[in-house]
């Protein structure tokens, strides 16, 4: 078992809203806001926002994890995007907020 | 993850740990479910990429169900990935 894999939920609640790089097997790296980490498998979830205001979700399985390095802290504003990101509901809202705000 | 909570001795320390694994969790489970019927991208060992659509995944997240796997062989109409042949996937949302 990997460093990542062993450590405990609260260590990886300390990545949540950061943007960091992993390190993955094979020499694959991404970048992107931590999302989650899920305590049974430890893969760590990110989003990547695109340019046609999208958002990129990136998963690395939690065996493939080799290094996280946090590379920055998220303002209020990313922080509230991540935690709607997953809510149908909510996703809509905020699109027919942009909509209406052009 | 799970021996780390049979060695920590203070109840108030135990149950903040639960609570952290419960929020991750409950983010992580969201995610599969948005997931659903979307074209997802599978890198696997070996250099190999392929593409799906996702279906499910089992409670353990050791396998993965999808359709329409595009593989240099043709497209597989279902399929069961194995979760430790992936190193990760993305998807757009």
């Amino acid at each position: 078992m990997s460093e990542w894999q062993k450590k405990t939920p609260l260590e990886w609640l300390t990545y949540m809203n950061k943007e960091v790089t992993v390190l993955a097997a094979e020499k694959h790296q991404y970048q992107g806001w931590v999302l989650t980490v899920d305590p049974v498998s430890a893969n760590i979830l990110l989003a990547h926002p695109l340019e046609n205001g999208k958002m990129s979700i990136s998963a690395v399985l939690g065996h493939a994890v080799q290094d996280v390095e946090i590379v920055a802290e998220a303002g209020d504003e990313m922080k509230e995007k991540l935690a709607h990101l997953f809510m149908p509901e909510e996703r809509q809202r905020q699109r027919t907020k942009a909509l209406i705000q052009g | 993850s799970n021996l780390s909570s049979l060695v920590t001795a203070n109840p108030a320390e135990l149950e903040r740990e639960q609570e952290g694994r419960v929020a991750l969790r409950k983010r992580y489970l969201r995610s599969l479910l948005a997931m659903t019927g979307r074209p997802v991208n599978f890198t696997m060992y070996e250099k190999v990429n392929v593409g799906a659509l996702f279906g499910a995944s089992d409670i353990d997240i050791l396998n993965f169900q999808v359709s329409e796997l595009k593989t240099p062989l043709g497209v597989q109409k279902e399929a069961l990935l194995r979760c430790s042949d992936i190193i990760a996937y993305s998807f757009e949302l």
